[in-house]
Formats: C-alpha cells, sequence, structure tokens
C-alpha cells in the first residue's frame, strides 16, 4: 500500500475570505433579484429588509476583497504568479486544460495540473479568477457603491452616462457573477470525488494524487500529455498518512 | 275648463324660458372655456395699475400680471376678495381679504382634519395671486410650497430614520405623493439642466427662457414634439435624448399624484416601498412632459401612453428601482446565466453517462 501524502494549501485567512465571500455573493444574488423583480420574488419579507441586507452584504464583499487583496499582494507577495496566467499557460496550458474538462476527463484521465500552494490554480482557472477578481468583482462593488450612494456621488454617475447605465451594468456584471459561480462549483466537484477540491477550502489540506499509477496510465494513452507541477514541498507543511 | 284656458300662457312660459337658457349658455361659452366667471378684461385694471408695478408698490404687495392673469381668482376680480376698499386707499389701512372658506368649502372641510389645520393658513402654503394645480407645475415648485416650514435639512434626518436614500427620494418625488391619498398617479417628466449650464452642476428645472435660447425660432415644445402634434411619441422621446445638442438638458421624472387631497396624511401604505417600487408598468401607464410657459406655468404634453416605465428607459435620470427594469437588459441578463449553466449541465449530463470510466479511479482515492 502506498503511502498518501497531503499538503496544506489553503492557509485560514485565504479560507474565511472565501466562505464569507461565498455567504456574501449568494446573499447578493438572492436579495439583488428581489430588488430587480420585486414582484415575482418576495425571500424576503419586504424590499426594504431586501435592499438592507444587500447593502451590508455588499459591503462585506467589498470589505472582503480588499483584505484578500492586501493579504495575497502585500502579505504572501503571491497575487501575481497565482493569478496571472504565464506565456506557457496562454500558449498551451489554456488548451490542455480545455481538453481535459471536454474530452480526457470522460476517459477516466487525471486533470493535467496538480496544486500546489504556490502555484494553486491551473491556466483555465487563472484566466476566469483573473476576469472575476480583477474586472468583475470590482466593477459590480464599484457600481453597487455609486448606487448605494447616488445623491452624493451624482457627479460620478452623470459622468459615467446616468444611473440606467450604472443600474444596467451592475445587473449584467452580477449576472456575469451568477454564470461564473454556476460554472466554479460545478467544476470544484470534478475531483476523485465530489468532495476531493471542496475539503481544502474547509480544512486547509489537500490529498495528493498517486503519481507512480497515473504515470504508468498516462504513458499507454496516446495523445494524452499531462503537464505536471511536482514541486519539492520542501519547507512546506505535509504530513504522511497511511 | 280653466286649465285649458290657461294652456297659451303655460306654452308662452315655455318658450320665454327657452330663450332665456339658450341665451345664458350663449353667454357662458363666451365668458370664456372651463371658467364659469367670465374673462379677467377690464376686472383688475384699476388695482393692477399700481400692484402690477414694482416701481408703484413694495414687494410683498406685488402681483405679477402675467400669472395672476392665468388664476381663477383673476376672472372673479380683485373686489371679490379685497372688498370694500377705503376710498382713500392706499391710507395704510389694511385691506380687507376674504377668507378663502368663504368658496373653498370642500376643501376646508377636509383641510379642517388635517395636521397643517392649526398650524398655518390656506395662505400658508398658497398664493391666491399665483394658484396652480399639480399638473400646472413641477414636482420641485410643488416641494417649495412645504419647504416654507418644512426645512429640508431636518425633513432629509427624519426620513433618514426609516426611508433608504431619504435624500433621493426627498428631492425626486413631490411630498404630495407619500402624503395625500391619491388614486392615480402619473408620472410628470420635466426638462432640467446643470446649474450655470455645467454640465455636472446641481440639476433644475430648466426656465422658459432658458429652454427658448436653445429653440430659437421654434416653439419650445418642437424640441420634443419633432412633428408638432401636440403628442410625444416613444420615438420622440426618445429622439430627444440621444440629441446630442442636447447635452446640457436632462429629462427627469417624478410620480405625481393626479389629485391631491389636503388631508396630508402620513400613510402607512407608502412606507411600504414596493408601493412605488413594484407597481410595474401596469400601474404607470400615463406620462406627460412639462414644459414651461412665458406666464410662468408648464403645458402639459401628452406622451405615449402604453409601457410608459418602459419607454422611459430611454432617459438615463429616470430610474425607479424595480420598476424601471429594462426588458432588453433582462433578457440579455437570462442569456448570461444561462451560458454559466451550459458547463455543469452539458458536462455534467457527460459526466454521467462516462461514469464508469472513472469508477475504479475514484475507488482508489
Amino acid at each position: 500500500m502506498s503511502e498518501r501524502k497531503r499538503i496544506y494549501l489553503q492557509p485560514i485567512p485565504v479560507r474565511i475570505w472565501h466562505w464569507s465571500n461565498a455567504f456574501g455573493i449568494i446573499t447578493l444574488i438572492l436579495t439583488g433579484a428581489q430588488i430587480r423583480f420585486p414582484e415575482s420574488i418576495t425571500i424576503f419579507p419586504s424590499y426594504k429588509s431586501a435592499i438592507q441586507v444587500h447593502n451590508v452584504a455588499g459591503l462585506i464583499v467589498a470589505v472582503s476583497f480588499t483584505l484578500w487583496f492586501f493579504y495575497y499582494k502585500m502579505v504572501r507577495n503571491t497575487l501575481d504568479k497565482l493569478y496571472i496566467p504565464t506565456e506557457e499557460d496562454l500558449k498551451h496550458g489554456l488548451a490542455r486544460q480545455l481538453a481535459f474538462y471536454c474530452f480526457w476527463y470522460f476517459l477516466g484521465k487525471p486533470s493535467p495540473y496538480h496544486a500546489t500552494p504556490d502555484s494553486k490554480f491551473n491556466p483555465m482557472q487563472k484566466s476566469a479568477y483573473l476576469a472575476v477578481m480583477f474586472v468583475l468583482v470590482p466593477l459590480v462593488a464599484l457600481t453597487g457603491i455609486l448606487l448605494m450612494n447616488v445623491t452624493p456621488l451624482r457627479v460620478l454617475i452623470l459622468m459615467s452616462g446616468g444611473i440606467k447605465i450604472i443600474d444596467a451594468l451592475h445587473f449584467l456584471l452580477a449576472c456575469s457573477l451568477l454564470a461564473f459561480l454556476c460554472t466554479h462549483v460545478y467544476l470544484a466537484t470534478l475531483g476523485k470525488t465530489p468532495l476531493a477540491y471542496i475539503k481544502p477550502m474547509v480544512t486547509g489540506w489537500e490529498d495528493e494524487p498517486e503519481h507512480e499509477e497515473e504515470s504508468a496510465e498516462e504513458a499507454t494513452t496516446p495523445g494524452y500529455r499531462p503537464v505536471r507541477h511536482y514541486p519539492e514541498y520542501s519547507g512546506l507543511p505535509q504530513e504522511k498518512r497511511p | 275648463m280653466k286649465s285649458t284656458q290657461n294652456r297659451p300662457i303655460i306654452l308662452l312660459l315655455i318658450l320665454l324660458a327657452l330663450v332665456a337658457s339658450a341665451g345664458v349658455c350663449s353667454a357662458a361659452r363666451d365668458a370664456g372655456s372651463g371658467y364659469s366667471y367670465g374673462d379677467t378684461a377690464g376686472k383688475n385694471d384699476d388695482c393692477l395699475a399700481c400692484h402690477g408695478s414694482r416701481q408703484q408698490v413694495s414687494a410683498a404687495a406685488f402681483i405679477d400680471q402675467t400669472q395672476f392673469a392665468h388664476t381663477t381668482h383673476a376672472r372673479i376680480g380683485c373686489p371679490s376678495c379685497h372688498g370694500a376698499v377705503s376710498p382713500r386707499h392706499p391710507d395704510g389701512a389694511r385691506t380687507p381679504r376674504a377668507d378663502c372658506r368663504e368658496c373653498h368649502v370642500d376643501i376646508n372641510a377636509e383641510y379642517a382634519k388635517s395636521i397643517h389645520a392649526d398650524k398655518t393658513p390656506c395662505a400658508g402654503c398658497h398664493n391666491p395671486h399665483k394658484v396652480e394645480t399639480p399638473k400646472e407645475i413641477s414636482g420641485q415648485e410643488i416641494n417649495q410650497m412645504c419647504s416654507g416650514c418644512h426645512e429640508g435639512f431636518k425633513m432629509t434626518a427624519k426620513h433618514s430614520e426609516w426611508l433608504p436614500q431619504a435624500e433621493l427620494h426627498l428631492r425626486m418625488l413631490p411630498c404630495i405623493t407619500c402624503h395625500t391619498g391619491s388614486k392615480s398617479y402619473f408620472i410628470s417628466m420635466y426638462i432640467v439642466k446643470g446649474k450655470d449650464d455645467s454640465r455636472y452642476g446641481k440639476q433644475e428645472v430648466a426656465s422658459y427662457q432658458d429652454l427658448q435660447k436653445i429653440a430659437g425660432n421654434r416653439s419650445i415644445v418642437s424640441l420634443i414634439d419633432a412633428n408638432g402634434d401636440n403628442y410625444i411619441s416613444l420615438a420622440e422621446l426618445r429622439l430627444f435624448n440621444s440629441d446630442p445638442s442636447h447635452k446640457k438638458l436632462r429629462l427627469q421624472g417624478m410620480m405625481t399624484p393626479e389629485t391631491a387631497s389636503h388631508k396630508f396624511e402620513i400613510l402607512d401604505n407608502r412606507r411600504n416601498c414596493t408601493f412605488c417600487h413594484a407597481s410595474g408598468p401596469g400601474a404607470m401607464q400615463t406620462s406627460f412632459v412639462a414644459l414651461p410657459e412665458a406666464n410662468g406655468t408648464f403645458k402639459r404634453v401628452a406622451v405615449e401612453k402604453g409601457a410608459v416605465l418602459g419607454a422611459l428607459y430611454g432617459t438615463p435620470d429616470f430610474y425607479m428601482m424595480g420598476s424601471t427594469k429594462s426588458p432588453a437588459f433582462n433578457i440579455i441578463g437570462l442569456a448570461i446565466i444561462c451560458c454559466g449553466l451550459i458547463m455543469p449541465v452539458c458536462h455534467g449530463f457527460l459526466r454521467f453517462l462516462t461514469r464508469k470510466n472513472r469508477k475504479g479511479k475514484e475507488h482508489q482515492s
């Protein structure tokens, strides 16, 4: 029986951020739906309570986003490395990962990418998170802040083309975030078990895949060329367990 | 026998009555449409000779002749309210004034029961020489009547206790929208421009002079009503908003009660935001564009009926959360969400069909 390693992938601050963000965004979607369609959606007892909860959840997500940014940029200093795709990612990584999701996964092959604490995301994740975290979330937060302060920020709203432009942008960005959320949650179940990728975001630890058997299998599969990242995890917390 | 003798006399009386009533109807038509007191000709000239001139009377005693001429009060004439003026006038003696209650009986009865009754007389809000209905003035002007007593900052603070974005609500709605019980509402749109012609300055109702300057030789109405049919189609409304020469002008809309009572209630159902925000296009089908006229009043031009709020989406500053959502953007938003579901649904389906390929491997982990 081979020994199984596990790595400490998600530190506590990241987990706290992730779940507060998740809770906040789900709340924003539910309240936002009621605010937009009050005739047909009444999840919260009153329109006013939906607005107030929406505003509070929006502020929590905006503050959480700011903390996340400073944590990765200033404390860990790994923001660029984690989230900006490399040349290799763009040239080959994206295509390989796409081929895995669309083809190799159905044949039972493992993901061509393996997460490490310094390189947690595959090329598709990097590209998607880059768009979401650096474009969608900041823009939806900014338009939300404008809509929350229509009178004090009136000039900014007029300069942006009027309140309806801001409202439309906020709504469409929120729809894009919801679309991303559906894909994000589904892809999180694509591990060896449906909870394999979700568990690290709860406990912090991820089980490492068993290299040897997969390598042997890879060799027998024409066209399947996974690029693996198996760095030495010297100095990083890891455990061995039977 | 006696009744037979009287028949010609009765017929004659009926004939005389018919002739007399025809004469009265004709006189009423001549008197001016919609008013039963005739026109203003010659009724006020003696008084306005002095009171219509800023040079001859104090500011408090000055009467703007143009605005006054528009009122029903001008048609009943000055002496109707200011009877028994001293022959030595102006001699410093106070000019007698009629009590509004003498004519406005019903309104007075309603007002007497309101919370305002012992606070201020009619003149506290209304200038009898400049009376206008809500349909004739902008919402901002309606609010100016209230702000004489209700100081804006205090009102914002008071409403902020329960109303989100209180300052915005107070700026964009006439107070009477929430404080009088009207069964129906209309959207009153009017043209605003930035203070001192600044594009981003404080938005003020564009005056007659401002708009006439832009319209040039044409009438102000032609700025929006391009084909001059005294009816604004949705296409004309959109054209006005997209015209680059109107950059400094913007259309703003106010939800205004069709009839304003004098009860000035605190209506609890107005605290339910969905009273306005969920009423949607179905409830508010009627809208007007109010354009200023030379006499200080506003001319209302009807806007094409239909899904008014949807159509008003073309006006960048008329936004009522929940009600002014654009159907087009809703469809785009739905399409975006559906795109997000394509991957989970299609991939999930193939995943289910090919589950045997991964079965052994899942057990290994």
